[in-house]
């Protein structure tokens, strides 16, 4: 790699920080469609199907010649798209009201700190481990310069994204408290006692991985793991146990079904963000998508092989001497993320949600014991072979 | 057993499989190039595709003729009489070389209709029906108070608002 200078080191940070938020941007309208199409199709409907009205009913005009043709409109699974340019415009356009009696600037902190805790965690998550491509010379200041696929590589990222991603709750209480009603006080005391309840066997699962794979940097920790070197093939128990109990504290921690009593809609109106309108609301409703997008990132590199193509270690069955196969790809990785964010939504339309005290015993009587022995054969496997 | 009954989620590995399988049919059925009649899915693209209702929808109040084309209704206020809005006016009346009394005036004022049925329970001699008929609204009060004569509106013929909703019985 050429040495760079201190304005190439910026920009090229520059512009991978916006490749990341370009990424964010374009993944959490996507995911709210596929959010309304896979629960519309499991609850054997079809989800937003047309667009229709004043200047965004393209759609609908496009529907009604198919039909007319006895045909089912081209590309019948993305007719409802445009849906999610309508809502982005509805969440900007809206009036920010702020109650009289609220707290004003901790009532716009709260959902700041929930989207800077929800994107800051991208810069440590390594979307590839190598150089994506690398400029053309001709380009002014970053000729030459290789694009990497990651942000920044920490030594400690692991630590980091943990710390980083806790920090979201203070985002959620605080609006709660600042909002001065009842129904997201609740909300938020709920979302406090949950998170930090879920937050102890989240960071134990996670140690699985750190303790087989031995290092706390994202990109090694999921090479390792997925190539397989230095740990024993027994170590896919672990893993694969630590996978589930990291994917339920997963959904958990983002409030998803069925762990979503902090926005409980039949017991406390929306929960926490019941006082909240236009954008506000959409800095919320952002980062608890981008909260989805980390937790599968996270689980599509330490359990599922991150950038290799089998899961949990296997990835040792085909020699790297494969040529497509045998490779680091980040399509092997998004795939992963896909797949779990499909869980998410599959889950939501499954589960109903837990009762308060079931939600506490999940947590503590059985996740806790269940990663702590999870972890100690794991720290036997690393130990004995 | 109870305890690895809590631990190992069978539970909600059969509830997600469950919704998995009607996801999967749901998908894969409906994103065929061709419209095709047992869709896996339960939604109508209404305003494009004419709905099918289930036969025993409820939707206006129609006169039935028999096959001579003579009005079946023999006028004996049946309807009339348990009509919970009381909003049937029949008017009885003679015709030539018919037995049975004619209705002179059959007036149905549909604004105050709540589709309930009870008329075409009571009425013995089948001459009644409410059809399919659900796109009934209208421009002014005129549009719903529906008689025996009147043209393309009147108690025989669907009406002519939407073109929709009539599915073929
Ligand atoms: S459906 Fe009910 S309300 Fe309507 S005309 Fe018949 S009896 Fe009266
Ligand atoms: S009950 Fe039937 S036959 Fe009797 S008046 Fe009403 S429509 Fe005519």
């Amino acid at each position: 790699m050429p040495t760079m200078t201190l304005t190439q080191t910026l920009v090229m940070g520059l512009l991978q920080c916006v490749a990341v938020l370009i990424l964010i941007f374009v993944m959490v309208p996507l995911l709210t469609f596929a959010e309304r199409k896979v629960i519309g199709y499991i609850q054997v409907r079809l989800g937003a199907t047309r667009t229709a009205g004043g200047l965004v009913g393209i759609t609908g005009a496009l529907n009604r010649g198919m039909w007319a043709m006895g045909k089912l409109p081209v590309l019948s699974i993305l007719r409802g798209l445009p849906v999610f340019i309508a809502d982005i415009l509805k969440l900007i356009l809206k009036e920010d009201i702020i109650p009289a009696k609220a707290e004003r600037s901790v009532f716009t902190l709260a959902p700041i700190i929930s989207v800077m805790a929800a994107f800051g965690v991208f810069s440590a998550i390594a979307f590839f481990p190598g150089v994506l491509f690398t400029f053309p010379a001709k380009f002014p200041i970053v000729g030459g310069l290789p694009f990497m696929g990651f942000i920044s590589d920490v030594n400690v990222g692991v630590l980091y994204i943990l710390g980083l991603s806790s920090v979201g709750v203070y985002g959620i209480v605080l609006g709660a408290w600042a909002s001065n009603s009842k129904y997201p006080l609740l909300g938020g005391l709920r979302s406090a006692a949950q998170i930090i309840s879920y937050e102890v066997p989240l960071t134990l699962s996670l140690l699985t991985p750190v303790v087989l794979a031995g290092s706390l940097n994202f990109k090694d920790l999921s090479i390792r793991l997925s190539t397989g070197a230095d740990m024993h093939w027994l170590g896919a128990i672990p893993l694969f146990v630590g996978f589930l109990v990291y994917t339920t504290c997963g959904f958990a921690e983002t409030n998803r079904t069925p762990f979503d009593l902090p926005e409980a809609e039949t017991e406390l109106v929306a929960g926490f963000h019941t006082e909240y309108s236009g954008m506000k609301f959409g800095f919320f409703y952002l980062a608890e998508y981008t909260n989805m997008i980390v937790v599968s990132c996270f689980a599509s590199a330490f359990f599922l092989g991150g950038y290799y193509l089998l899961p949990f270690g296997l990835q040792r069955l085909i020699p790297a001497s494969v040529p497509f196969l045998g490779q680091p790809s980040i399509l092997f990785f998004f795939l992963k993320v896909f797949a779990i964010l499909f869980l998410f939504l599959w889950v939501r339309a499954t589960l109903p949600r837990y009762r308060y005290d079931q939600l506490m015993d999940v947590g503590w009587k059985w996740l806790i014991p269940l990663t702590l022995v999870n972890l100690f054969v794991a720290g036997l496997i690393r130990y004995a072979f | 057993m109870s305890f690895l009954r809590t631990l190992i989620p069978f539970d909600i590995i059969g509830g997600l499989t469950v919704t998995g399988r009607y996801f999967g049919k749901v998908f894969f059925s409906a994103n065929r190039k061709k419209i095709r009649a047992n869709l896996a899915h339960f939604t109508q693209e209404y305003p494009e595709v004419p709905v099918k209702l289930q036969p025993r929808f409820r939707g206006r109040l129609t006169l039935l003729k028999d096959e001579q084309g003579e009005i079946k209704c023999v006028c004996c206020l049946a309807c009339e009489k348990i009509c919970p809005t009381q909003v049937i006016t029949i008017e009885k009346g003679k015709k030539e070389g018919r037995k049975m009394p004619f209705p002179v005036r059959y007036d149905f004022e549909m604004e105050r209709c709540i589709f309930c049925e009870f008329c075409v329970e009571s009425c013995g001699f089948d001459s009644i029906i409410l059809n399919h008929q659900f796109e009934l609204a209208g421009y002014n009060r005129e549009d719903f108070s529906l008689g025996m004569d009147g043209l393309g509106h009147n108690m025989f013929e669907p009406s002519p608002v939407g073109r929709h909703s009539v599915a073929e019985d």
